[in-house]
C-alpha cells in the first residue's frame, strides 16, 4: 500500500518538473513578439553608425537598454560607438558587458584588448587569491549562464552517481572515486559561478579621464589614490553621491559616483 | 464632621471642575475685561520689552494677530492662563505674551486694540511706552573701548551693504560682490550666508565671511564680510539686490518681563533666568538696498571667428606628451588657460584635425586661478610631423578689445608600429616565381559593429536568477530521496526479519479478521475460531519476534507482563484464548454473540496493540 503512494508522489513530482519545463517554454515563445521594437531600434543604431553619427548611434543602443533589453551584440555595438565618439571608458565597460554574454568572442577580445592599450592599461585586473584567479581563468570561456548549466550539470549526474552505487554494489568501487573528482568540479564551478555573479553586481569601471579616491565620503577629505579612467573595481557599499569601492590590490576608499559605471548598469 | 468636611470639598471640586469645562464662556462672556499691559514703560533702543493682552473672565480666546505697531517688531510668545477662586467666587483669565523688540526712539502709544470674535466685540485700553537712546552698559561680551553709538534707529546698529566692483559690466564679465554686516554694540548670534536677488545676473558660490571692525563717522563696526562674484547672463538693465542675511539678536531680559503668575511662572523664574544669563533671543533679517547694474554687450566689431564667449584677462600654455609616438598610439595635448574672469565661458580651442589625425573629447579639470584641458588625439599616419596651432580668442574689458593667443604648432614624431602589428601579405606566388613579398603597412582599429542583434534577452535575466531554473535544482535531489528512502526501505525488508514481520503484522492481523468475520456470517464456528486462535498466534508473534505456534496464554503472560500491559488488555487477551480453546477442544455450544465478542475483543486488542505502537 505503501509502495504505491511513494510511487504515486514519484509521478506528481515528475509531472509537475515536465509542467514547469513546458511552461517555461510556453511563456519563452509566447515573448517573441515584443522584441521586434529592440531589433528596428538596433536597426536605426546600425543605420547612424554607418553615417557616422555615433552620438545618434549610441543613444538608440541606450533606448534598447533602458527599455529593459540587454544582448551582446547590443552591448558591442554600443561600445564601437563610445570608442568613436571618443569616450574609452564607456567603450571598455560596454565590451565588459558584452563580454558577459560572450567572452570568446574574437571580435569583442580584439577591440578590448585595442582600447586597453590606449588607455594604457595591461590587462583586465582582477581581485581575489591565487586560487580565485585561477578559477576565473578557468571558466574565462564560459558566460554566467552557461556556467550555471554546467554547475546544475555537475550536480544532478553526482545524484545519479550516488544512485547508481546504492544500486548497483559492484558500481561502488568505481562511483565513490568519481563522485569524490565530481565534487571537486562541482567546487570549482560553482566559485567560478559566484565570481562571474559577484562580478556583475560589484564590478565597476571608471569612465573618466582621473578620479580621485579620497579617505572619505567628502569633498573635503584627504586624497587616498587616484583611478585612471577604464580601471577596475568593486563596489563595497553606496551612500548618497559616493560608492566605496576596493582596487584590485585590496585599497578601500571613497569615489565620487559619477566616476564609475557599474558592468550591471 | 469629618464626613462634612469630605462633603463639602467634593461639592466645591465638582463646581470647580464644571466651571473650568465650560470654560467659563457660558458664566462669564458677558462679563469679559480686555486690558493691555507692558512690563516696562522706559526702555532703550533695541531692547526688548513684554506685550501682555489680558482678557479677564474667559479663556477661551485665541491669539490675536497683532497689527504692525510704530517703532517695534511684535513676537508672539504664548499665552497663559489663570483661574483662582476667592470667596467662593470664580474667576478666570487668558493671558497672549508678546515680545516687542524696540526699533526706534520716541514715545509710542500701544493699542487700544479691537478684537471680535464669536460676535462678540473687545476694545483693550492702549499704554505708552518711551523708547530712549541706548546706555553705555559694560558688558562682558562687548569690548569696553568700543564706542556706543548714540542711535535712534535700530537698523543705526545693524545693516547690511551691498557693494558692486563695477555697475556697468560687459555680457559675462565677472566682477566682485561684497556683502557686509554691520553690527554696533548687539549680541548676534547664527549669523546665516547672505540671500541676493539677482535676476539676469549669476552668483558665484559664495566664499568663507571674513570678520573685521571697520569705523564709519568715527563709530566702530563689527563687519562680516561675505565675497562672492557676479556675471551679466543678457545684456539689459537689472536690479541688483536687495540682499538680505537672517540672524539672532541676543537681547537680555530685564526684570519683570515675566508672564501673570500661573504655571508659567515655575518655568520664567530666576532660578533658570540665573542659570541661562537671563538672555533670551531675537530673529532679525535686515536688508540691504538694491543696486542698478548694467549688462552691456560685447562689441561685434573685430570679433575673431574663434570667439566662444571668454570674458576676462587670460593667459594659455599648451603642450604634447609624448613627442614621439608609434601609430595608432596616443598623444595628450595638455592646455591650460590662467588669469582672471569668467571661466565658466572658457573652452578647449579647437584643433583643425585632418585625415591623418583622430580627435576625442577633452577632459575638463577646474583649478584654482585656471582651467585644464587634457586632449587625446590618435594619429594614423607616420606622415604626421605636428600637432597643428590652437589659438584661444577673449575679450580684454579692461583695454574693450579682442584678443587671441595662439600656441604651437607642436612638434610631433610619429613612428611605424612594431613589426608584430604589421600584417604583410604575399602574395600568392606561382612555381619558380621568386618575386619579392609585397609588405603592407596597416594601422589599428576596432573590429565594425555587428550587423544582426541576435537573441535578446530581458535585462536581469541570468539563468541563476530564473525561477524555472532554481525550481529546476530541487527535483533531482527530491527524487533521490525518494529513491534514497525506498531503497533502503526494501534493504531493510530484505536483511531485517524482525523488522519485516512487525510491518507485516497489521496486515495479516486485518486479512485474518476479515476471514473470520466471513466465517461468522456463515456460521461456521470452528473455522471462526481456528482463524481467530491463529490470527492472535500469529500478530502476536510477529509482533514480539516470537515463533507463532508456541504462543500460548502462559507465554503471553510470561512476555506482556514485562511489557507492563494494563490488565484489562491481558485479561482480554487470555479470554480470547479461553474462548477459543473451549470451542476447538470442548464440546460446549458457542452462540453467534459469543463470537461476536470474541471478534469485537481481538479487533480490540489489535488495535490497541496498533496505537501504543508495542513490539
Amino acid at each position: 500500500m505503501k509502495k504505491h503512494r511513494m510511487t504515486r508522489t514519484a509521478l506528481v513530482l515528475m509531472v509537475l518538473f515536465f509542467g514547469i519545463c513546458f511552461a517555461s517554454g510556453y511563456f519563452s515563445s509566447a515573448q517573441a513578439d515584443e522584441f521586434s521594437g529592440p531589433r528596428q531600434l538596433f536597426i536605426e543604431g546600425n543605420i547612424a553608425y554607418k553615417e557616422n553619427n555615433y552620438a545618434e548611434a549610441a543613444a538608440k543602443y541606450e533606448k534598447i537598454l533602458r527599455d529593459g533589453y540587454v544582448n551582446a551584440n547590443l552591448y558591442y555595438n554600443l561600445a564601437n560607438s563610445y570608442f568613436k565618439k571618443g569616450q574609452l571608458g564607456e567603450a571598455l565597460l560596454n565590451y565588459e558587458r558584452a563580454k558577459l554574454f560572450m567572452p570568446s568572442d574574437s571580435d569583442v577580445k580584439s577591440n578590448e584588448e585595442y582600447v586597453r592599450s590606449l588607455l594604457q592599461l595591461s590587462g583586465p585586473q582582477t581581485s581575489g587569491n591565487w586560487f580565485d584567479r585561477s578559477v576565473d581563468r578557468l571558466f574565462a570561456g564560459f558566460n554566467v549562464d552557461r556556467l550555471s548549466i554546467l554547475v546544475s550539470v555537475f550536480y544532478i549526474v553526482i545524484l545519479a552517481v550516488f544512485a547508481l552505487g546504492l544500486v548497483f554494489a559492484g558500481l561502488r568501487k568505481y562511483s565513490r572515486p568519481l563522485a569524490v573528482i565530481l565534487v571537486v568540479f562541482l567546487i570549482l564551478s560553482f566559485t567560478g559561478l559566484q565570481r562571474k555573479i559577484g562580478y556583475i553586481r560589484h564590478g565597476a569601471i571608471v569612465i573618466i579621464r582621473e578620479a580621485e579616491v579620497k579617505f572619505e565620503p567628502l569633498e573635503t577629505a584627504t586624497l587616498y589614490f587616484r583611478l585612471s579612467e577604464g580601471n577596475s573595481v568593486d563596489v563595497l557599499e553606496k551612500t548618497r553621491g559616493w560608492y566605496k569601492i576596493k582596487r584590485p590590490d585590496g585599497k578601500i576608499g571613497w569615489i565620487r559616483d559619477s566616476a564609475l559605471e557599474m558592468i550591471s548598469g | 464632621m469629618k464626613k462634612n468636611i469630605g462633603l463639602r470639598n467634593t461639592i466645591i471640586f465638582l463646581i470647580l471642575m464644571a466651571a473650568f469645562l465650560s470654560g467659563g464662556v457660558l458664566c462669564f462672556a458677558k462679563d469679559i475685561n480686555f486690558e493691555v499691559t507692558v512690563d516696562r514703560a522706559v526702555v532703550s533702543v533695541g531692547e526688548t520689552l513684554q506685550l501682555n493682552l489680558t482678557f479677564e473672565g474667559t479663556q477661551d480666546i485665541p491669539s490675536l494677530g497683532l497689527p504692525a505697531i510704530e517703532g517695534f517688531q511684535a513676537r508672539y510668545l504664548g499665552p497663559s492662563t489663570r483661574m483662582s477662586v476667592i470667596n467662593g467666587k470664580v474667576s478666570t483669565s487668558i493671558t497672549h505674551i508678546y515680545t516687542l523688540l524696540t526699533t526706534k526712539i520716541g514715545t509710542f502709544t500701544i493699542g487700544s486694540f479691537n478684537f471680535a470674535y464669536n460676535g462678540d466685540a473687545y476694545v483693550s485700553n492702549s499704554v505708552s511706552v518711551q523708547v530712549v537712546t541706548a546706555q553705555a552698559q559694560p558688558d562682558e561680551r562687548q569690548p569696553q573701548a568700543q564706542q556706543e553709538l548714540q542711535a535712534k534707529d535700530l537698523s543705526d546698529r545693524i545693516f547690511v551693504v551691498l557693494e558692486a566692483g563695477k555697475r556697468k559690466i560687459y555680457l559675462n564679465e565677472t566682477v566682485p560682490l561684497k556683502i557686509k554686516l554691520y553690527i554696533n554694540s548687539l549680541g548676534i548670534k547664527d549669523i546665516q550666508y547672505p540671500l541676493i536677488s539677482h535676476e539676469g545676473i549669476a552668483l558665484d558660490e559664495t566664499e568663507q565671511p571674513r570678520q573685521y571692525r571697520e569705523a564709519i563717522n568715527g563709530i566702530d563696526y563689527d563687519v562680516i564680510e561675505f565675497r562672492t562674484h557676479v556675471f551679466g547672463l543678457r545684456p539689459g538693465e537689472f536690479k541688483l539686490g536687495p540682499a538680505s542675511i537672517a540672524c539672532q539678536l541676543i537681547v537680555k531680559k530685564e526684570g519683570g518681563g515675566r508672564p501673570p503668575p500661573g504655571l508659567d511662572d515655575l518655568f520664567n523664574s530666576h532660578i533658570f533666568e540665573d542659570f541661562f544669563g537671563g538672555y533670551q533671543t531675537y530673529p532679525l533679517n535686515p536688508q540691504s538696498v538694491e543696486i542698478p547694474v548694467t549688462v552691456l554687450p560685447l562689441p561685434q566689431q573685430d570679433k575673431p571667428q574663434d570667439f566662444n564667449g571668454a570674458v576676462g584677462n587670460f593667459d594659455m600654455e599648451a603642450g604634447v606628451s609624448p613627442g614621439e609616438v608609434k601609430v595608432g598610439d596616443p598623444v595628450t595635448l595638455k592646455v591650460v588657460i590662467k588669469g582672471e574672469g569668467n571661466f565658466n565661458t572658457v573652452t578647449m580651442p579647437k584643433i583643425s584635425a585632418d585625415n591623418n589625425f583622430k580627435v576625442y573629447q577633452p577632459q575638463v579639470k577646474q583649478e584654482a586661478g585656471g582651467k585644464v584641458f587634457e586632449q587625446i588625439i590618435m594619429s594614423t599616419s607616420t606622415a604626421v610631423k605636428e600637432i597643428p596651432a590652437i589659438s584661444f580668442s577673449f575679450f580684454d574689458v579692461k583695454a574693450g578689445v579682442y584678443r587671441t593667443l595662439t600656441k604651437g604648432p607642436f612638434a610631433l614624431k610619429v613612428l611605424k608600429p612594431e613589426k608584430e602589428e604589421e600584417s604583410k601579405i604575399i602574395e600568392a606566388v606561382g612555381p619558380g616565381a621568386s618575386g619579392p613579398a609585397i609588405q603592407e603597412k596597416l594601422g589599428r582599429d576596432i573590429v565594425y559593429i555587428k550587423d544582426s542583434i541576435g537573441k535578446i534577452n530581458r535585462k536581469g535575466e541570468f539563468l541563476y536568477e530564473n525561477i524555472y531554473f532554481l525550481l529546476f535544482q530541487i527535483f533531482p535531489l527530491l527524487l533521490f530521496l525518494l529513491f534514497f528512502g525506498l531503497h533502503t526501505r526494501t534493504q531493510k525488508l530484505k536483511t531485517d526479519v524482525r523488522y519485516a514481520r512487525l510491518l507485516k503484522a497489521p496486515g495479516k492481523a486485518r486479512e485474518g479478521i476479515r476471514k473470520a468475520r466471513g466465517y461468522l456470517t456463515q456460521g461456521k464456528t470452528k473455522e471462526f475460531y481456528d482463524t481467530v486462535f491463529q490470527t492472535l498466534q500469529e500478530y502476536l508473534g510477529d509482533k514480539f519476534h516470537l515463533p507463532s505456534r508456541s504462543i500460548t496464554i502462559s507465554v503471553i503472560d510470561d512476555t506482556l507482563k514485562e511489557k507492563s500491559l494494563p490488565e484489562n488488555v491481558l485479561t482480554a487477551l487470555r479470554e480470547i484464548f479461553s474462548d477459543c480453546d473451549m470451542a476447538r477442544f470442548s464440546v460446549s455450544e458457542r452462540n453467534l454473540q459469543d463470537m461476536e465478542g470474541t471478534l469485537k475483543g481481538l479487533e480490540e486488542t489489535i488495535d490497541y496493540f496498533q496505537r501504543n505502537k508495542l513490539s
